[in-house]
């Protein structure tokens, strides 16, 4: 007996190693790739004067003699915000995406599967294309109204799903998201038919931008992203017992149904702040909670936080491909992560080889 | 603690599979459910562990099991299903950790020192532990149903509810399983109640299995009661031909297996 325990105490405190190593080195790297999105561009500037920058506005203190009050504000003001929101709108939207799956129990279920981006959408239509504007929000009216109109769509879907099915079963969830975002993207066309002349910036809308964002979007997405991850943690066992099924689940003490109900609205919720600041971006929320699956196995524990910082480093470097790439016009991001996103996905997803962890 | 069924009856759509059933099953007993396929022993068991509404009463220590919060039920009753699968790939030891979920008080579902420990023999006596680091996907059919199996004792509940328990065991873990049961049915488990002494209540379609571990025999027919008793009153060559509509004491005597 003995003699077996030793080795078998060795195996598990390696692969608790290993984890904690992947950890470690994914933070690294999210860290590396925040840093690069932050001084790529047309100006350049030093680490050290970057940290300047960063202190003098922490602590308050003036800014060092030698650092050139011009990048203060190029970097402070514009770039710091646009990463920082780009890796916040990525972790969020990438949580959300592994909790849809989990709780579908769908590998193929998304953020938006529940017609939170038409819904969005069809907010902006209404502020972009009939310029409908309430004058307290001012600058917010886009992004508030595109968060009220998708948070809508998915109440009136699991509504009318609790309406049509008792027990709100996941397939009638996701056809009745399917059928409301068809339905509410009818009206969207329509009234782009009538509104041809301004349908252009309600387009680049949804194909997502982080250009022009500042500290006020990180702030409230932070908030917002903290609180959600926080909810779903707490989650997470019942998540992990979700995916096996209803039946089982609630065999096992959870009870399905509020569990559900929970998880749909809080990864909504951080569904809808997102395309609020940044329009519909897909296809991050799909891969990457799936390729966290694939290194750090499927319980949510991990894979929530992990989701996070990987979906939010690989928006960070999609929006800096965005800008840079073809530099001085920018592409829309969305069209960054489906281009460089589903072949790098094709590879990892069915490459030989199952999680390396 | 009685597990009571009072005029139950609980139908999908609009098939009636369960007909006013009623049935007490008290506190230390083995109780072996027959009876062909269709004839509602799964939807008994469902409806006996709270998890599918039905009309009619169903109470466990005289508390209405439709008005309990799904985890306490979860501390009483274990039900094992027929099958589990999941997309996403567990592996084996997760798999049966999950299984203490009802009973762990953590905040963020973190499992202590005894939840690891239960997982652990629970698996030992399932024959898995040196599974535990394989995914689902990679074990054969008897092994994931050992591992649900180990998965339903981890809960430690002292109602353990099975349904077709040895259905893709090999004969050698098939008699260990009916072994092992035996001996879980003498003993208690502590509950928010008290120590109460377990119960088992079982689908089985192998009759030997059946009577090596459970005392009572209750059969069912297109979801009604026909015989409830001692198994080795019950179980008699008429019985089990009005039960299965076949000759069934004279196929197994006729059974040649080794000779």
């Amino acid at each position: 007996m003995d003699n077996q325990a030793v080795p078998e105490i060795r195996k598990r405190t390696k692969k608790r190693q290993a984890a904690g190593i992947g950890i470690a080195l994914s933070l690294a790297a999210c860290l590396f790739i925040l840093l690069a999105a932050i001084r790529s561009g047309s100006v350049y500037i030093s680490v050290s004067d970057l940290l300047k920058i960063i202190k003098s506005h922490i602590t308050g203190s003036p800014l060092p003699a030698e650092v050139d009050p011009m990048s203060d504000s190029i970097f402070w003001s514009i770039r710091m915000p646009r990463a920082i929101t780009a890796f916040l709108v990525g972790g969020c939207l990438s949580v959300s995406g592994a909790v849809m799956q989990a709780v579908l129990q769908n590998p193929l279920a998304s953020s938006y599967t529940l017609g939170v981006s038409s819904g969005a959408s069809l907010g902006a239509a209404f502020v972009l294309l009939c310029g409908i504007t309430i004058p307290v929000l001012s600058g917010f009216m886009l992004p508030a109204a595109g968060f009220v109109f998708g948070l809508a769509t998915v109440a009136i879907a699991i509504l009318l799903a609790s309406r049509i099915d008792r027990n709100v079963s996941n397939q009638t969830i996701v056809l009745i998201g399917m059928i409301l975002s068809l339905f509410v993207t009818g009206i969207m066309n329509l009234m782009m038919t009538f509104y041809g002349d301004r349908s252009k910036q309600l387009w680049l809308w949804m194909t997502g931008s982080f250009s022009a964002r500042n500290w006020m979007h990180c702030a409230i997405l932070a908030a917002v992203g903290a609180a959600g991850l926080v909810i779903l943690l707490m989650l997470s066992g019942r998540l992990d017992i979700l995916t096996f099924g209803e039946l089982q689940a609630s065999s096992m003490g959870v009870d399905v149904k509020k569990t559900k109900i929970a998880a749909i609205l809080v990864s909504s919720l951080l569904t809808g702040v997102s395309v609020a600041f940044a329009g519909v971006i897909g296809f991050i929320d799909l891969a990457a909670p799936h390729i966290v699956r694939r290194i750090f196995g499927p319980s949510h524990k991990i894979v929530i936080p992990m989701s996070f910082i990987y979906g939010g480093a690989f928006m960070a470097l999609c929006d800096l491909a965005a800008r840079t790439v073809l530099s001085p016009r920018e592409i829309p991001v969305g069209a960054v992560t489906a281009l460089v996103g589903a072949p790098f996905f094709a590879y990892v997803f069915f490459a030989k080889g199952r999680r390396s962890a | 603690m009685e597990l009571i069924l009072k005029n139950v009856s609980a139908s999908y759509g609009n098939n009636e599979v369960l007909k006013d059933v009623n049935l007490t099953i008290g506190e230390g007993e083995t109780v072996f459910i027959g009876g062909r396929n269709g004839s509602g022993k799964t939807t008994l068991l469902r409806v006996m562990s709270g998890l599918m509404e039905c009309e009619g009463c169903v109470t466990v220590s005289d508390q209405n099991i439709s008005k309990m919060k799904r985890r306490n039920i979860a501390r009483l009753i274990a039900l094992m299903p027929q099958t589990g699968e999941t997309y996403f790939q567990y592996t084996a030891y997760q798999t049966v950790l999950l299984g203490r979920f009802a009973g762990s008080k953590s905040l963020f579902g973190n499992f202590d020192q005894e939840d690891k420990e239960a997982a652990k023999s629970a698996m030992e006596t399932c024959g898995v532990y040196e599974y535990r680091d394989r995914l689902l996907n990679e074990l054969s059919g008897g092994q994931l149903q050992r591992v649900l199996l180990a998965r339903t004792f981890a809960q430690g509940t002292p109602f353990l509810f099975l349904d077709e328990p040895g259905s893709n065991l090999d004969i050698k873990y098939r008699a260990e399983l009916c072994d092992y049961l035996c001996k879980w049915a003498q003993g208690k488990t502590s509950t928010p109640y008290g120590d109460v002494r377990n119960t088992v209540v079982a689908v089985f379609h192998d009759l030997a299995q059946a009577r090596s571990v459970c005392n009572r025999t209750v059969f069912l027919k297109n979801g009604k009661i026909v015989a409830d008793g001692k198994s080795s009153e019950v179980i008699t060559p008429e019985c089990l031909e009005s039960v299965y509509d076949f000759d069934v004491a004279g196929y197994i005597e006729n059974q040649v297996i080794i000779r």
